[in-house]
């Protein structure tokens, strides 16, 4: 074989594996989203429940109630984009932070039943939220990192991929939860 | 539990008249083993001379010179046996009880070599394995059990000759986690890293065929001190949450030693590496000393420690 030949060979294998890297990173972000999506679905799930528990004696936070409502039925329509979820989440993780802080002002509700098993699931389904959103934002910036740097950031950008955002890990996230302070 | 300036006292303290006991005990095995040792080196020598006269090979040589310091280490093992048994049956039996009664503690036997097995935290299978100290129990509700744990692989050359390497040798302790999971996830010292530097050594960190994925945590101290692998990337997260990897990395600060961990099964192993037997008395040094004293209590304080300092006792609603 002749050495130019030899050449081409290792440059169109270089050209595989750089591609084949690019698209598995990509998949790799598809996918963890996949499972950020699941676990956020749960927490809507639990919404109708917590709203109805309770909506009969909260009175000064009719305005959050609503406003989760709100945000729920909206992330139930579909075709809604990866961004928009992402701004939905982080609007639905403030206003049920501080539903969970305003209960701790009602006696009646801190003693019921269905509210603290609903507290408890919650606090179950953020911790997999922020473990997902924690994946999630490992896997974008590996996939960020590949279109910028050089040689992959050629072959990425003559496959017209885009940079992708990631989550923001708010700071009260990064505490550490004290469970018994919660539901004490 | 109990503090280690607690656990000090009594062991100063309550302790002390059988420290005392012990340690004239120690004082006349310490003469004993001086002088069967000199007596014991002399009939070697003296052989080493006959042989050395007759000009033999140096593999026989060689041999000799195992064979001396074998012997030797089994003789002295023999002449401690009785002292190392009461000193975990008086000292060590105590201290376990002080700081949890509900702790059993069996000096002769280790943990199941099936835990090793299972934990995943080497990939490579042991052809023997020995330990002792073990201890097991319930604490706040969790269950946990720890030993002295030395497993060995067996190898062979191209002669036939049989020789034995270390996998593990240290602390191996399991005990329940308390989160719910399905898959395994391993976290290991970062040696590739702190070897090699960040390029090279994260590529291979990314190419370690006989672990699951690699798993980049967002802590970028408890990332320069360990690697994690796992078989799914947000469960590895969901266990080691920052407040956990916090944890981790303190305890190995504290613990001083490599620090492996797995999460399988439902179960939290770890296994710290000491490579020496713990809770060995040597007759050589006094138990009165300090640093001998504290050797004992903070390796013991360490271990059954694990469930209050990584918070193991908080149990999550998926585990009521």
């Amino acid at each position: 074989m002749s050495t130019p030949m030899i050449i081409l060979i290792v440059f169109i294998i270089i050209l595989v594996l750089m591609y084949n890297s690019l698209v598995a990173k990509k998949n790799q972000v598809d996918n963890i989203f996949a499972s950020v999506d699941t676990q956020l679905k749960k927490r809507y799930n639990l919404i109708p429940n917590l709203v109805a528990s309770v909506s009969k004696y909260m009175e000064h936070e009719k305005s959050i109630l609503e406003e989760i409502t709100k945000l729920r039925s909206e992330a139930n329509r579909p075709n809604i984009s990866d961004e928009h979820k992402m701004a939905l989440d982080a609007k639905m993780s403030s206003a049920l932070g501080s539903i969970m802080v305003a209960v701790e002002n009602y006696p009646e509700l801190k003693a019921n039943e269905n509210v603290i098993h609903l507290q408890h699931s919650l606090s179950e389904v953020e911790e997999q939220i922020a473990a997902a959103r924690r994946a999630y934002n490992q896997a974008v910036t590996d996939y960020n990192n590949a279109l910028e740097q050089i040689p992959t950031n050629f072959m990425a950008n003559a496959m017209a991929y885009k940079r992708k955002q990631v989550f923001e890990i708010q700071e009260n996230e990064r505490k550490n939860v004290n469970v018994k302070e919660l539901f004490n | 539990m109990k503090s280690i300036s607690e656990l000090t006292d009594f062991y100063y303290k309550t302790l002390y008249p059988t420290l005392e006991v012990l340690e004239k005990e120690r004082e006349t095995l310490k003469h004993r083993v001086v002088v069967i040792g000199v007596i014991y080196t002399l009939c070697c020598g003296l052989v080493a001379l006959a042989f050395l006269s007759a000009n033999v090979g140096f593999d026989i040589f060689v041999f000799f010179i195992v064979a001396y310091l074998a012997v030797g280490g089994g003789i002295y093992k023999w002449l401690i046996s009785d002292y190392a048994k009461d000193f975990k049956h008086k000292i060590i039996t105590p201290l376990i009880k002080e700081i949890d009664n509900n702790l059993q503690y069996t000096p002769e036997l280790h943990i199941p070599s099936d835990y090793f097995t299972r934990s995943k935290i080497f990939t490579s299978k042991p052809d023997r394995v020995s330990g002792n100290d073990f201890v097991r129990g319930k604490i706040d509700g969790v269950s946990i059990q720890f030993s002295d744990f030395h497993a060995e692989k067996r190898h062979k050359d191209s002669k036939g000759r049989e020789s034995w390497s270390t996998i593990f040798q240290g602390l191996f302790i399991v005990s329940e986690f308390h989160k719910h999971f399905k898959g395994s996830t391993v976290v290991l010292p970062d040696s590739a890293q702190s070897t090699f530097g960040d390029l090279i050594g994260s590529f291979l960190q990314a190419n370690n065929f006989s672990r699951n994925d690699l798993v980049k945590m967002d802590n970028v101290a408890f990332e320069k001190e360990f690697v994690v692998y796992g078989t799914d990337q947000v469960e590895a997260r969901y266990i080691l949450s920052h407040t956990l990897m916090q944890k981790l990395l303190h305890f190995k600060k504290r613990s001083k030693h490599p620090l492996y961990v797995s999460f399988r099964g439902g179960k939290i192993y770890m296994a710290i590496e000491y490579n020496k037997d713990l809770f060995e008395p040597s007759v050589f040094h006094s138990l009165l000393k300090y640093k001998i004293a504290m050797e004992y209590l903070n390796t013991l304080h360490l271990a059954i420690g694990i469930v209050e300092e990584l918070k193991l006792n908080q149990k999550l609603w998926s585990k009521l």
